[in-house]
Order: structure tokens, then sequence, then C-alpha cells
């Protein structure tokens, strides 16, 4: 197929919700990613965070989209199945000018809609967190977490489930402008859309510059972050924020708790020249580390087990003061093409309320009928290492690949890494196994289930060793035998 | 013809730096030896170096896709890439038993490539 | 669930855990159990085709899957019985142990344990090099499993980012196979791994030995395109102006070896922090009763052959206690890593009597004493012509009665006298 209703560029946290959304109604839609699998760029590299929505000025669309999106998300991950931890927020003062922010923040969150928002003392405070000193705090009981790529993971295969084809490993080359839709070039031929998304995240403005000029700039911002040890989980149960630097438009580096136990420290802010850019820093490495400690002393030294960077698609530049609302739209130049820029944090929190927003403005050009045989899949989400006994036993019985476990640090199983492999999304490389199922994210770091899932790939799946994957598509592992098996 | 080598001792952690001298056959320890068995080791070394060389085989319908092998005895150095060549060349049918000898007389050294591992039958 | 009923378990089914099991089955317990996770017995042995294996234990140097195949065969004779494929997912203090494999679930109620896990390799993050996150970045002992037992090739030009035993043999093979073989960046200013190893990996193949250097930054988009590696000085900061680029296309980590103590750690049994490994008394016994550690999970040894006499005191003790006749003595007292010494094990000493102990000093050091006290009194002093950090060091000391019955714990310690 090759003529759709909508195209979505991009299939990040953004389009992949727009996506789902989307395949509700009796749509062709088609989404175009560059990467090998969905959330390849900044929507898999950030802290995972739900965010309440005390950090955006009243009246934008960050501040709306947030709060709309937080409250979408419980129903959203019961019925599709992600994780999500509500948590909660300790927003830290250390002296009286700092509790001038804390206020500042509450009374934005208030009239905001955010609700259960208290200043605490310290010392209550330490009652929940013991490692933790502090003046005073905000406590935000409506600030979760979720593992954003298992989030995004979640909208695309539901969408792609109900008929929305996504097509990874293909870039959109050139656009151009035809009566009633778009010509879209990508390095695997042309497609035709009525309506066209832009979801591309830092690289919003390349797309835009295929038709017109771009009447704005995006600014790259890097933030790196390190992954601890689980063993140290017990350290903090909320997340851990500091008063958000002035001026910068980033909420400044912060402790989150993940779902699985480890604990970020990040994100760093640092402008940078190149959007493709994801290198981790020396300098940033070691500043994080101080500045965890900062609010947690006891915070060890070695506890390191990765270290990854995101790129936010900044719209101000540093000197502007680094903050922009978002930008959802039609474009005013370019009918149907549908803007999203600009969408860094709350980005994840904002993208189930952007997804209904978007559809609203497809429905002006396009009567949108609801499908009748919408599906919705919730995973099997409940992971061998979590499940009792008995429901291992089942399992076994009924699959002995539930039995043949793969992976030491995480328990996973063979039949765990068999249905990441077989996904909807048929996204079949390293990472797409290691963000579905979590093998190789222990702290052996796939010292042990390498050789498991290499084995999986080459005798289950037939993937040829020279075309086994990490992440990108040249990111080869191998390059070859060293004894080969010819057929003589 | 006099040569003049060093040579680092491998029979104990210390590592001496032997300096030893050769004309043709003729061996003479010059100084750095801490022990008598650096002696023999610098003499060996110096007039007739050999390796114990280990490598893979591939097999075919074997319960591993290779088979580990060694030289039954230390190989001449200079033959050392002669030898992995005919390893890398050779192919064998599983069943293997340990010990059995995988190429006999490899690159005319009088020397057997045997297999270290037993490998079943597919 | 399947129910098992055995005298010792023994968890994992490499060197450590195979000699630990013959010598269980030799000191009275008639019902052993190995279990491994892989497919294959052995643990590590299988993919270490090289030579040097049982020179000190057995007189002759043997490859690595002959030394795993000889004990192999002599335990399965002895009617040990081994569960292969099979992971284990907890252990209890009353000694009953949960595992699975495609059959199902194991409740295996064990009268002792031996832990013989082996060890896990130190990887990028451990040391936290800057820079790309490409392909072609491994550790070597999962390099060398790749190319060994699967039989792929992981790279075509390789930087080798220390200089550990691992590391050196993974050179020399990959030499073997045509592979280039760029250079090995140590940071040290010594190699780490063994003289033999030196010659015979690096020496003989004209593969360059940068000491005292770091790689200091990994680039690469998708595979990896090159490492830069700089001078350090003696405090092992970089030089600035030192940085040199290497092209290549595979980096592998000979970081150094961690005990894997996952199962240990779960039921609270006391690790020492230095080593990695629980602490253990003369007997190889943990802080929990019944339950024993040795192989490279305890400490990470240097040769197969030291390791296999550690094991056979485990086994045999687990042995002892699963047939009841192991008891703690009543006075139990502690050895202590004094001035000089990085580590030393056994930690605890609770029975009179010669016991072995294995210990690692700080750095190098020629001609040193070793001395052992026992609060003012001078208990042991052995003079060694030579010592350095990479080669672990044993002594036979005689503990007598009256040295435990006053309490006070032993301190080691090293001079350059």
């Amino acid at each position: 197929m090759r003529n759709f209703h909508v195209g979505i560029i991009g299939a990040g946290v953004i389009g992949s919700s727009i996506a789902w959304e989307l395949s509700k109604y009796n749509l062709n839609v088609v989404v175009f990613e560059r990467g090998t699998d969905v959330a390849s760029g900044t929507s898999k590299a950030n802290s995972g965070v739900i965010h309440s929505g005390i950090n955006s000025p009243p009246l934008s669309l960050k501040a709306r989209f947030c709060v709309e999106g937080n409250r979408m998300l419980q129903i959203l991950s019961d019925s599709l199945g992600f994780s999500l931890k509500w948590i909660g927020k300790y927003v830290i003062a250390r002296n009286s000018d700092e509790l001038k922010e804390l206020n500042k923040l509450k009374r934005v969150g208030i009239e905001n809609g955010v609700s259960g928002l208290e200043i605490k003392d310290g010392y209550e405070v330490k009652k929940y967190e013991p490692n933790l000193s502090c003046y005073k705090a905000l406590w935000v009981p409506t600030a979760g977490i979720v593992l954003p790529y298992e989030y995004t993971i979640a909208f695309a295969e539901n969408a792609a489930i109900n008929n929305v084809y996504f097509l990874l490993e293909t870039e959109v080359i050139d656009l151009q402008k035809k009566e009633n839709g778009f010509f879209i070039k990508t390095n695997n031929g042309i497609y035709e859309s009525k309506i066209l998304v832009n979801a591309a995240g830092v690289d919003c403005k390349k797309i835009v510059s295929m038709l017109q000029e771009p009447d704005f700039n995006v600014y790259p911002c890097r933030g790196e972050y390190l992954v601890l040890d689980k063993a140290y989980k017990n350290l903090i149960t909320s997340m851990i924020y500091p008063v958000p630097p002035k001026e910068q438009g980033v909420l400044g580096i912060h402790i989150t708790p993940t779902i699985e136990g480890n604990i970020l420290l990040g994100p760093s802010a640092e402008f940078i020249n190149d959007s493709e850019n994801k290198i981790t820093t020396k300098k940033m490495m070691e500043i994080l580390l101080k500045e965890g400690k900062k609010f947690l002393p006891n915070l060890p030294d070695k506890a390191t087990i990765n270290a990854y960077s995101g790129i936010r698609c900044k719209l101000s530049s540093p000197s502007e003061g680094g903050w922009t609302d978002y930008i959802v739209e039609e474009s005013k130049k370019i009918p149907d093409l549908i803007n999203l820029l600009g969408i860094e944090s709350p980005g994840l929190t904002a993208a189930p309320a952007i997804a209904k927003e978007v559809v609203n403005i497809i429905s002006k050009s396009i009567d949108l009928k609801e499908k009748t045989d919408f599906k919705v899949i919730k995973k099997n989400k409940k992971r061998f290492y979590d499940m009792s006994l008995s429901e291992k036993s089942k399992l076994i019985k009924k699959d002995p690949r539930w039995g043949r476990v793969i992976c030491r640090c995480e328990h996973v199983t063979e039949s765990e890494v068999v249905n990441a492999l077989k996904n909807p999304l048929n996204s079949q490389t390293l990472s797409s196994v290691k963000y579905r199922c979590r093998a190789g994210m222990g702290r052996c770091q796939g010292g042990f289930c390498t050789q498991h899932i290499v084995r999986i790939m080459e005798e289950d799946f037939k993937i040829d060793i020279k075309n086994i994957q990490l992440k990108s598509s040249k990111s080869n592992l191998f390059y070859g035998r060293i004894r080969e098996i010819d057929n003589d | 013809m006099t040569d003049e080598k060093q040579i680092t001792c491998i029979v104990c952690p210390i590592g001496c730096k032997i300096f030893v001298k050769i004309d043709g056959k003729h061996f003479k320890i010059c100084n750095g030896n801490k022990c008598v068995q650096g002696i023999d080791y610098a003499k060996s070394e110096a007039l007739d170096p050999r390796r114990m060389l280990t490598s893979s085989v591939l097999v075919r319908n074997g319960d591993w896709p290779l088979v580990s092998v060694k030289s039954s005895k230390p190989v001449p150095k200079n033959k050392i890439f002669q030898v992995l060549k005919e390893i890398r060349k050779k192919k064998i049918e599983a069943p293997i038993k340990i010990g059995q000898i995988i190429i006999k007389d490899v690159a005319n050294t009088k020397i057997n490539i045997i297999a270290t591992k037993t490998i079943k039958k597919l | 669930m399947i129910s098992l009923n055995v005298d010792v378990a023994v968890i994992g089914a490499g060197p450590a855990g195979l000699a630990a099991s013959i010598s269980a089955y030799e000191n009275g317990a008639k019902n052993v159990l190995v279990i491994d996770r892989n497919s294959w017995l052995g643990g590590i042995l299988p993919q270490c085709i090289h030579d040097g294996f049982g020179v000190e234990e057995l007189g002759i140097s043997m490859t690595g899957p002959e030394y795993a195949e000889m004990y192999i065969v002599n335990a399965k004779k002895l009617g040990i019985n081994f569960l292969n494929k099979t992971m284990v997912l907890q252990i209890f203090e009353n000694h009953e142990i949960i595992a699975v494999n495609n059959k199902g679930l194991y409740k295996i109620k064990a009268k002792s344990i031996v832990l013989a896990m082996g060890c896990r390799e130190k990887n990028r993050w451990n040391v936290m090099i800057p820079g790309d996150r490409p392909s072609g970045i491994y550790t070597a002992g999962v390099a060398q499993g790749l190319i060994n037992l699967y039989n792929i090739m992981i790279g075509k030009n390789v930087v080798i980012l220390g200089s550990g035993d691992v590391g050196l043999i993974v050179a020399r093979r990959l030499k073997f196979e045509g592979v280039k073989v760029l250079g090995v960046i140590e940071i040290l200013p010594y190699a780490s791994g063994l003289p033999r190893n030196i010659v015979q990996c690096l020496d003989d193949y004209d593969i360059p030995l940068y000491l005292n250097h770091t790689v200091t930054y990994i680039k690469g988009k998708d595979r990896l395109e090159s490492v830069t590696i700089a001078q350090v000085d003696d405090k092992m900061n970089i030089i600035l102006g030192t940085e040199k680029e290497i092209e290549c296309d595979t980096l592998l980590l000979s970081l150094g070896l961690i005990p894997e103590n996952e199962l240990s750690k779960q039921i609270g049994i006391e690790i020492d922090e230095v080593t990695g490994g629980p602490i253990v008394d003369q007997f190889f016994q943990t802080t929990v009763s019944g339950i024993f550690s040795c192989g490279n999970c305890l400490q990470v040894y240097d040769t197969v052959d030291i390791l296999s006499i550690g094991a056979k005191i485990a086994g045999k003790n687990a042995a002892l206690y699963s047939i009841g006749k192991k008891e703690r003595y009543r006075d139990s007292i502690k050895v202590k890593a004094g001035k000089g010494i990085r580590y030393i094990v056994p930690q605890q000493i609770n029975n009179y009597g010669i016991v072995n102990f294995n210990l690692r000093i700080d750095k190098p050091r020629k001609s040193a004493t070793v001395h052992i006290n026992s609060g003012n009194i001078k208990i042991f002093k052995k003079k060694l012509p030579w010592a350095n950090p990479a080669n672990m060091i044993e002594l036979k000391v005689n503990v007598s009665k009256d040295i435990l019955k006053s309490k006070k714990d032993l301190e080691v310690s090293i001079d350059d006298r």
C-alpha cells in the first residue's frame, strides 16, 4: 500500500500515541521511522517521568497537555498494560530563597489544576526519605514514572495490531505538496498521504524545510544520565528534584527511581550543534555523580551500570532563556501539515493529550468513523521474574521455554525473548529484545544473555549472523564465521 | 655470525630478561638469569623456539560447531602460521573422541593435531 | 514442582564445582547434585581452548576442555548427578534451593550447599568510558566464548583494554584467526597477566603493549570506528596532550572479574567488600551454616590448580556437614588484612590446625616479608623473593589452640625487608 489518509513522520512517543489514537478510526495510517525500532530517539532517552503540571506556565499548551495527559495515564496503563507507578516527587529547598521558588511552583500547580500539593518540613520528609536532608520540600503526589520505551512500544504495537503501518528503517528524504495531500519520498520508495504529521522530534525543522522555509529554529540540548545499580534502590522512594535552575528552561539534575528498581541521575543540559551527538562525556558523568551526592550523601561512587544521553528539541536558544511553549497545530502556510514542534519535557506526559488534539485537527479535514473492531491487546506484562512459583510452573508446562532462563541478572526466559522478537512491529535487533523483555539490562550488561539472544535470533528467526544488529541499521555485532560452513 | 638476543624467561613470574649470544648452534648466556632453570629455557628459546598450538576445527553434524584442537607437541615457531593454515582448511565429521588425531603430520612437522574435546553426533 | 533430596548440592559445574563435587563424594556424601545454567558442563573451561591447566595440580599441561572432560568423566563415574540448562533462582538458609529448567521448577532439599557460581566480567560502565555507544564493544570472555563455542567472528581490527590473562589469550586467538590486534592498553606501569602470556601472546606476534595508558573515548555512530588512548601519570590521571586515536572496529575489555554472588547476597551471606566474595572460615564455610563457597565466586584465582585445592576442601567439608560431622568451634577469631595486604582468605578461623591462606598484596614489591601476628605475638613469617598483586600468595600456617583461645584476631601484614 502506498496511499494513506495520514502519514506520520517519526515513531517516538508523539508519533506512536498519535498513531494509536488514529487507529481507532477507519483510516489508512502509516508511520515512517528511520530507526530500527520505535522510540529510537529522545523518547527512550529521558527520565521516564509523568509530570504533574507544576513546571509549566498556566494557559500554556505545555500545562494544558501535561495535566490532561496526566489524568489519562492510569486508564491507559490499565488498558495497554505498560508499567506506571505513582511514586510522587519532592522538590527540595535548601534555604528560604529556594522556599520562595517552591511556593511559586505550588501556586502555578494549583492554577493548572494539580491536586495534593503540599509544602513539608525537612524533618517530615526525613520520615519518608531517611537518606534525604533538606530545609523544606514541595510534595507532588501526582507525579509518576513509566519506562519510556515500554510506554512508547505499548502505543505503537497496539496501533500496529489495529492496522497502522509502521515502516522501520525508512527515512523521509523529501516531501512535495500536491493537490489534496503530499508525496513522501523515502529510502524505501514513494508514498502519498492526505495529511502529514510532523512528529520528527529533534529533526522537525528538517522536515518542514523540505516543504518551505521554516520560521523557527531548533536548538538541540543534550541531557546525559547515569543508571545506578538496583542494589541501591533503597536509598530513595520518590523522585527528588532541585528547584528549577533559573533562565534555562530545564528542570535541573534530579534523582529518579525507575520502575525496575534502578536509580537515574540526570539529566544534564548542554546546548550542542549536532542533533545526532548522543555521546556521554567524562565531564558530565562527574557532575552527575557530584550533584547526586548533594541530595544523597550516601550515594556510592561505583554504582554506575550504564550511561546514556538524549537530545531535547528546544525552540529557543540559551540566550533567549531556553523556554518556549509547544507548537501543536496545522501549519498556517501548508494546509494538512500538522506540526508538533519543540516537544520536550513534559512530552511523555503530554503525548496522549497531544494525540487527542491531533485527531481533533485531522477531524476537520477528514470525516472520522470509529472502528467497530478496534482491538486492545494488553500484553502479558507479567515477567517471569515477578511470577509466583505456581504461575511459573503452569507456564512451563504449557511452554517449556518458560523454564530456560537466559538472562541471569533479570531472570528472563527464552519464551520472553521469543515473544519479544515476535513483536508486531517486526523490529528484531538486540535492543528491540532488551526494551521488550529486559534481557541485557542487568548489572552484567549482556555478559550471559548475549550468546542466547544471538542463538535464538539465528535458530528460531533465521537471522543471518552478519545481520544481527545492536540497535541502528549498521550496528552489526559480527562479521561472519571463524570457520565458514560451506555446502560442499 | 653472532646473534644477540634478549629473552624474557617464563619459568616463573619474575620474568628475568636474559641476554644470550648465538653463533650458529652455539649458545652462550651473557647475563640476566636468577636461577638455573632460566638457562635451559633461554637455550631452547634461543636455538629452537617452539610453541604449543591450540585452535579450532570446523565440525559437521556435531553438537558443537567447532572442535578445539591442540598440537601433540610444541611446534617450531617459524611453522606456526603454516600449521594454522592447514587447521583452518580442515573439516571433520562428528562424532569425535577426545584425543583423536584430526590432522596427521601437519605441515610436514611430524606433529599431529589432536582433538581436545569429545563431540557427539547430532 | 519437582522435589529432590540430596546430601550436597553444588551450584556451578565449572572447575570449582566439579572439584568440590568429587571431593564431597569422596568424603561421605553419596547423593551429590551439581546444577549448572549452561547447556554444557565445565563452566568457563570449554571455551578456554589454550593449554596451561593442571600444571601444578597434575604435572601436565592440559587445555581447558581436556581438564573439564577429565573431571566430568570422573564425576559421572562416581555417580554424581548433574542438572544442566538449569538456573538456580533462589537459595534459603535451610539449604533449600529453587531452580528451574524446561521441565519445570525444582525444590531441592540439600543438607549442605557449595556455592561455585564463578564470576562475571567488568564492563565499560564500571570504568565509565565516555563517548558513543556503538556495537563492537565486548568483554574479553564473552568474545572468547562467541569465537570458540559459537564459531562467530566478532571483529577485524581489535584493540584490547586491560592486560590481564583473559585479554592476552584472546589477543593471540584473534591473531591466529587473521584478525588485526592493534594493541593492548594497560593503565598500570606493568602488565597484569602472567609473563608466559606476555611473551607467547604479545611479544611473539608483535602486538604492541601500551603501559601507563587507558582508553579515554569511544567513537562510532553505529559500529565502533575508533578509540582514543592517552597516557596516565602515577596517580592514573590522564596526561593531556598524549591522546592518540586508533581506528578499529572492536574494543575488547579485559578489566577484571567480579565474583558472582547474587544468590549469596539474597540470603544475607556476609560478603567481603574487597574480594567481592563471601567471608569464609578455613573450611570454606560462609557466615550461613552449611553453605560453603569456593572458586572464583569466593575470590578471583590466578590458576585453576590453586582454585582446585580450595574447592576440594569446600567439597569435603560440605560432605562432612551433610553427614553431621561438622560443628563450629566455639572460639572464633578474625583474620585482618593489615599493612600492604589487599585481602586475605579465609577471613575467619574457628578451629586449630594448619590453615591454607590465600592473599594478595597491594602493589608490586621486590623482596618482601609477610608477617602474621596474634596480638603482640608473631606466629608466622615468610620471606618472598618477589611479590605483586597479580600473583596470589599461598601460605600454610599452623594456628594453635592457644592462639584461638586468646581470642585475639590475626593480623597479616607485609614489609619490604
